[in-house]
């Protein structure tokens, strides 16, 4: 079996891993990073780009609009590449449904507070943006359900609670994908994603003082830590949880006060996911390549759209730096 | 001498054993190369100056179904097979003897084509990041090949030792 599956695998992803052996290549470089940092204006941060594979995307791109515009293309060229990889459907299911979800969490709270939707919506999950915006009857079944449970006439609901509950739904889903792809790595990555996410709801919910039952429904489940042994550190101090995870789990080894500091916290579970990708650049052939690549694809395109909007909004550059992430490099 | 060995005559025992160094040796390669191929294929769609230094790694593999055809050469040629008009008399030992003799490379050279072509994704990775570095990445799948050389003299020496004892 592992013999059969050490064969098939190489022939089967080897055209995309390829591929992907030259295009990590062409992955932004950190020295391109300090240029675009130092890069005094939009215009000179395009010019740094334009031998890159966003320059051609972004060379009509004048305005956060046009940024955004062209990103989304990158992405769409990048996922359009994960079809050709030839990766299983879960997978490739495990990289856009969350778009889908963040449109229907659009929707929602854009229904609740009144304002258009249409500016909200991305065109890069495996629901057209037309479907998503249409009637509720036409959404499909996954969708359909969140929306009914949360816009009943008689359910009043706030933002926070259209959060909790697509972020439920959502994680649930990447894991069942990550599961039907039979992959190990995507497995992990699904469930380190839920680790991170819960370690931040425990402390935002710590930093508020909620009571512990409300925290705990914060909790998503699918992660390597038992929810139990995470609300073990919910009655103690912020400091102290923060002390304790860096001894154990996905934090460990991790400095204390970065955990803590909620602000930043974002950077720290992005570059421990970073990490946790690595891995897949020592598998010499299989999906892990191409997933790992694919993530730190998107990873590549957040860091690239935090820096340009930044500078067009005149964020200064030390702002800018610290929320750099780690590279996959 | 007795000209059956276990149900079967001493040709067909030869003949299989060349057989099997073939079909051994082909299968592995055609693995070999469709899984290192498949691989440098990507690595020239996008970088089409990375051809030929990809493209001796994709040949590699392809070495064992040469091994393979030439230990058939060997068995038709030694034991008087090849082109004849009547068929030799083969005893059944000497047959089912030359079938041992052919199964290291049979074996053999089936698996390490595989692996060769596995090693050689992991090599072409190095070349796809660092043209540089082809020299380097060479090596590493031209050392599974040592076992396939390996098999190879072992079944060429066994051949022949059986040639000078039965054939004179």
């Amino acid at each position: 079996m592992l013999f059969r599956k050490s064969v098939t695998e190489p022939i089967r992803y080897g055209y995309a891993v390829g591929r992907v052996r030259v295009l990590e290549g062409r992955m932004l470089s950190g020295g391109t990073y300090e240029r675009l940092l130092d890069a005094p204006t939009f215009g000179e941060q395009k010019r740094v780009l334009s031998d890159s594979p966003y320059g051609r995307f972004l060379e009509e791109a004048e305005t956060v609009e046009g940024i955004e515009r062209g990103l989304g293309l990158a992405l769409d060229e990048l996922y359009g590449f994960l079809v050709t990889a030839n990766l299983p459907s879960p997978v490739i299911r495990f990289f856009r449904v969350r778009y889908d979800y963040a449109n229907l969490e659009a929707r929602l709270k854009a229904e609740l507070l009144g304002v258009p939707v249409e500016d909200l919506l991305v065109g890069l999950g495996t629901v057209p943006i037309e479907v998503v915006k249409g009637s509720a009857a036409q959404l499909p079944k996954f969708l359909r359900d969140i929306y009914m449970s949360l816009s009943a006439e008689d359910c009043a609901v706030s933002e926070e609670q259209i959060t909790g509950v697509v972020d439920h739904a959502l994680f649930e889903d990447l894991n069942t994908a990550a599961k039907s792809s039979k992959s190990r790595f995507l497995t992990g990555l699904a469930a380190l994603m839920v680790d991170l996410a819960n370690v931040k709801a425990l402390l935002r919910a710590r930093s508020k003082n909620w009571r512990a039952p409300d925290a705990e429904a914060l909790l998503l489940d699918g992660g390597n830590t038992p929810l139990a042994e995470l609300m073990k550190l919910y009655p103690v101090p912020i400091t102290e949880i923060a002390e304790l995870l860096s001894k154990r789990g996905p934090l460990k080894g991790v400095p204390a006060d970065r955990i803590a500091d909620l602000g930043n916290y974002d950077v720290l579970a992005d570059d421990l996911i970073v990490r946790y990708l690595k891995r897949a650049r020592m598998v010499a052939a299989g999906p892990e390549p191409v997933i790992g690549y694919v993530m730190a694809r998107q990873a590549e395109v957040m860091m690239l759209r935090m820096l340009l909007i930044g500078r067009l909004s005149g964020v200064p550059t030390e702002v800018l730096r610290r929320r750099l992430r780690e590279r996959y490099e | 001498m007795n000209e059956v060995f276990w149900g079967m005559s001493g040709m067909t025992w030869a003949l299989m054993g060349a057989g099997f160094a073939v079909i051994g040796g082909g299968i592995g390669s055609a693995i070999g190369i469709t899984t290192i191929s498949n691989t440098a294929s990507g690595i020239v769609t996008e970088d089409s100056e990375k051809f030929g230094r990809v493209l001796p790694l994709a040949a590699m593999p392809g070495t064992q179904g040469i091994y393979g055809l030439i230990t058939a050469i060997l068995v038709l040629q030694f034991f008087e097979i090849l082109l004849q008009e009547t068929a030799p008399t083969i005893p059944g030992e000497l047959g089912f003897k030359i079938f041992l003799s052919c199964l290291p490379v049979a074996v053999l050279c089936l698996v390490t084509a595989i692996y060769q072509g596995m090693t050689a994704v992991g090599a072409a990775g190095m070349i796809a990041r660092r043209s540089e570095d082809s020299g380097k990445a060479l090596i590493f799948p031209a050392l599974v090949e040592t076992y396939a050389v390996f098999s190879l003299i072992a079944t060429i020496l066994m051949l022949f030792s059986l040639r000078n004892m039965y054939m004179g």
